[in-house]
C-alpha cells in the first residue's frame, strides 16, 4: 500500500517543490499551508508521516507538535521537522520531533529520513 | 651775614683754586649783560662738555642743549632766572662731539645789596651713568611688566583654547578632585545627562542626580581598577537612568600623576555608545533575517535542481548535462555564501555554537582534502605529516576552516598548480599549515585580512567574494582556543597556519 505523507509549510513554493520530490519517491502527498488546520487534516487524511516546518505564522511548528504529541490518537505519528534556522534542531528535539532536517536539504537525505521512519 | 662771610674768606686765590679743583662743573653767568653770557667755567666743566674755555666764555648756556631745545627743564630755568631763585633741573646736554649726557644742573642766583640778581652760578653734574642705570632699571621693569601681561594673556588664551576644545568634543568630560568631587563638567555631559552645572559642580560623583550615578561597575572601576591601572581605557558600563533610559557607556578614566597643583585630579571621559550598539545590533539582525529569508526560496531552487538531475534523460546532450551541472554548482555556491553570512551574524551576536566531540583529526584532513582534490583536478594538493591523536572539537566547523584555507590558496594562485598542506603535532598543539605559490599578501594588508568584510583592494576586482571566509575561520579557531595566522611574500606565495590546543588527559577520560 502506498504511504501517505503530509507536509505543512506556509510557503507555497516549498510545498510545490516538495510535493514533486516526495511523489517522485513514490509516496502519496497531502499539503497544508495553514498550520491552524493541521489537527483537522490529520483526523481526515490519516497520513503515515508528517513533515512540519518550524517557522510559520499564527501557530509555529513546535506549538503544533506539542499538541499532536499530547493527543493519544496522533502521538505515535512520525514527525520530521525542518527549518532554515540554526536553532531549528534544538527546537525540534525539545518539541519531540522524531527527526529533523535543515533547509536547504539534500533530496537523498530527506528520502532516507522518511524511509527510516516508515 | 655777607659781611661776616667776607671776614672768614681765607684768600681769593685759594677760593679760585678750590673752584678749579672741583670735580663738578661750575659756570658763572653775568645777568646784567645781555643774554646772560658765561663769564667763568672751571676745568671740570670743560671736561664734562668737551668744549675748551675759549669756546665757552661769552656764550649763553643753551649751547649745551645743541638742537634738543624742546626740554621741559628750560621753563624751570627761565622762571628761576627771571625770579632770581634757585632751581635744580635735569637736562639733556650734548658734548662737543655731540654725545648726550645727562646734566643735573643746580642754579643759584647771586644778588647785590639792592637785591638785584647780578650773577647765576651753575653747578653741573654729569649723571649719565646714573641715568643709564635708572633707565635700564625702568626698561627692565617695563619689560617684566610686559612679559607678565603677555604670559597672563597667553595663559588666558590657552585656557580658553583648552576649554573650547573640551566644549567642542562630542564626548562627556568630568574633572574630579581626588575624592571624586566634581570640579567641572563640559556642556556635552550636561546635555547628554540632562543636568545643570549647579546640580553637578561640587557634588560627589556617585551622588550626582540624586544617586543616578551610583553605579556599582563605575564605583568598581574608580575605586578598585583606577588606583592600580592608570589610565583605564574603554571600560564598558551599562546603566538604566531614571529619565534618559538605558545607556551603554564607554569610559576612559585618567588620574593626573604629574607633580603640581593638578596632581591626583581625575578625568573621566564618557562616550555614549548606546546608539552605536543599537545600530550594530540592527545590522546583525538584518544580516540574520536576510540570510534566513533567502534560504527559503533557495531551498526550493535546490530541490528543483536535484529533481532536474534525477529526471534528466540518459540521452540528453552533453551540453544540456553540463548546463544542469553548472547551475547546480552555482546554487550550491550561493547556499554556501548564505551559510557563511548566517555564520557571521551568529558569531557577531556571540551565538556561534560549537558542537564538541572527539574525532580523528588526520581522517578529517584527508577526507576534506580528497573532496577538494576531486573538485579541482588541475591542482595538486599535497598533504604531509600526521597528528596521530583524536581531537575534541567541532568537526564540521574545522572542515569549514580547512576548506576555506585550501580554496583560498587555490583561488589566489592562478598561475601555480600545487598546494601543500602540512599537519603536525607541536607540543600539545595540532598545527596545520597551508602553503601556496600564489600572489602573496603585502605586509600592511596581512593584519587586516581577518577582519569582517575586508577585501584586499586590488584583489576585489579579480577575485570576487564577500571577505568573510577568513573572518569566520579565525573566529572558529579562536573559539577552539587556537590561533590562525598568515605569513606571506608578495609574488612568492602565502602560508596560512592554525594551531589547536589538544587536552589529551581530558580526551582520554572522555574516551573511557
Amino acid at each position: 500500500m502506498i504511504k501517505k505523507i503530509m507536509i505543512c509549510d506556509d510557503d507555497p513554493g516549498i510545498l510545490e517543490m516538495m510535493v514533486m520530490i516526495i511523489e517522485e519517491y513514490g509516496f502519496e502527498v497531502f499539503t497544508e499551508a495553514n498550520s491552524v488546520n493541521v489537527l483537522k487534516d490529520l483526523e481526515r487524511e490519516k497520513p503515515d508521516l508528517l513533515l512540519l516546518d518550524i517557522w510559520m505564522p499564527v501557530l509555529s511548528g513546535d506549538q503544533i507538535l506539542k499538541t499532536i504529541k499530547a493527543e493519544p490518537k496522533f502521538s505515535s505519528l512520525p514527525v520530521i521537522m525542518y527549518s532554515a534556522s540554526a536553532e531549528g534542531l534544538a527546537i525540534a528535539q525539545k518539541a519531540g520531533a522524531d527527526d529533523y532536517i535543515s533547509k536547504p536539504f539534500d533530496m537523498n537525505d530527506l528520502e532516507a529520513k522518511i524511509t527510516a521512519l516508515l | 651775614m655777607t659781611a661776616n662771610i667776607k671776614h672768614i674768606i681765607p684768600d681769593q686765590f685759594v677760593l679760585f683754586k678750590a673752584l678749579e679743583a672741583a670735580n663738578t662743573g661750575i659756570v658763572i653767568t653775568d645777568n646784567l649783560l645781555p643774554d646772560n653770557p658765561i663769564i667763568y667755567c672751571n676745568p671740570a666743566f670743560e671736561r664734562i662738555s668737551g668744549y675748551s674755555r675759549e669756546e665757552i666764555i661769552g656764550h649763553n648756556c643753551r649751547f649745551l642743549q645743541n638742537k634738543d631745545r624742546n626740554q621741559e627743564a628750560r621753563f624751570h630755568i627761565q622762571r628761576a632766572i627771571s625770579n632770581g631763585e634757585d632751581c635744580i633741573v635735569e637736562l639733556r646736554n650734548y658734548t662737543k662731539s655731540g654725545q648726550l649726557f645727562y646734566n643735573e644742573l643746580y642754579l643759584s642766583p647771586v644778588k647785590n645789596e639792592q637785591g638785584e640778581t647780578t650773577h647765576f652760578i651753575g653747578i653741573q653734574n654729569d649723571i649719565t651713568a646714573r641715568r643709564k642705570v635708572e633707565q635700564a632699571l625702568e626698561m627692565n621693569y617695563e619689560e617684566t611688566e610686559r612679559k607678565v601681561l603677555d604670559r597672563t594673556r597667553m595663559l588666558k588664551e590657552s585656557e580658553e583654547y583648552l576649554s573650547s576644545i573640551v566644549e567642542t568634543i562630542r564626548e562627556s568630560l568630568l574633572v574630579m578632585d581626588k575624592d571624586y568631587y566634581i570640579l567641572s563638567a563640559n556642556n556635552h555631559f550636561l546635555n547628554t545627562f540632562k543636568v545643570s552645572i549647579n546640580e553637578t559642580k561640587g557634588k560627589l560623583l556617585y551622588e550626582l542626580g540624586n544617586g543616578q550615578w551610583n553605579i556599582p561597575e563605575l564605583k568598581k572601576m574608580m575605586l578598585e581598577i583606577l588606583p592600580t591601572n592608570n589610565p583605564v581605557l574603554d571600560y564598558e558600563v551599562e546603566h538604566e537612568f531614571p529619565h534618559i533610559g538605558k545607556k551603554l557607556m564607554l569610559l576612559n578614566a585618567h588620574r593626573v600623576e604629574f607633580e603640581g597643583q593638578f596632581k591626583d585630579r581625575i578625568l573621566l571621559a564618557i562616550e555614549d555608545i548606546t546608539e552605536r550598539k543599537a545600530i550594530e545590533q540592527r545590522k546583525d539582525d538584518f544580516l540574520s533575517i536576510a540570510s534566513h529569508e533567502l534560504k527559503t526560496p533557495l531551498t526550493t531552487v535546490l530541490g528543483y535542481m536535484q529533481m532536474m538531475q534525477r529526471l534528466m534523460p540518459e540521452n540528453s546532450s552533453e551540453k544540456f548535462k553540463s548546463v544542469v551541472s553548472k547551475t547546480s554548482m552555482y546554487v550550491d555556491r550561493l547556499n554556501q555564501l548564505l551559510a557563511e553570512l548566517l555564520d557571521v551574524s551568529k558569531i557577531q551576536t556571540g551565538n556561534i555554537e560549537l558542537h564538541m566531540h572527539p574525532f580523528d583529526f588526520d581522517k578529517m584532513v584527508s577526507e576534506t582534502i580528497e573532496g577538494l582534490q576531486t573538485a579541482t583536478p588541475h591542482y595538486k594538493i599535497i598533504t604531509k605529516g600526521k597528528v596521530g591523536v583524536s581531537f575534541n572539537g567541532d568537526e564540521s566547523h574545522l572542515v569549514q576552516v580547512l576548506t576555506n584555507l585550501v580554496s583560498n590558496a587555490i583561488k589566489y594562485s592562478p598561475d601555480a598548480n600545487e598546494i601543500e598542506i602540512y599537519v603536525s603535532k607541536v607540543s600539545n598543539f595540532i598545527k596545520v599549515s597551508v602553503k601556496d605559490h600564489g600572489l602573496g599578501i603585502k605586509d600592511e594588508e596581512l593584519k587586516k585580512i581577518f577582519a569582517r568584510f575586508y577585501r584586499v583592494g586590488e584583489i576585489q576586482k579579480r577575485f570576487p567574494g564577500m571577505g568573510i571566509g577568513l573572518y569566520i575561520s579565525d573566529q572558529i579557531v579562536k573559539n577552539h582556543g587556537g590561533t590562525l595566522w598568515a605569513e606571506s611574500e608578495v609574488g612568492k606565495g602565502s602560508v596560512f597556519n592554525f594551531t589547536l590546543p589538544v587536552h589529551e588527559e581530558r580526551e582520554e577520560m572522555k574516551n573511557d
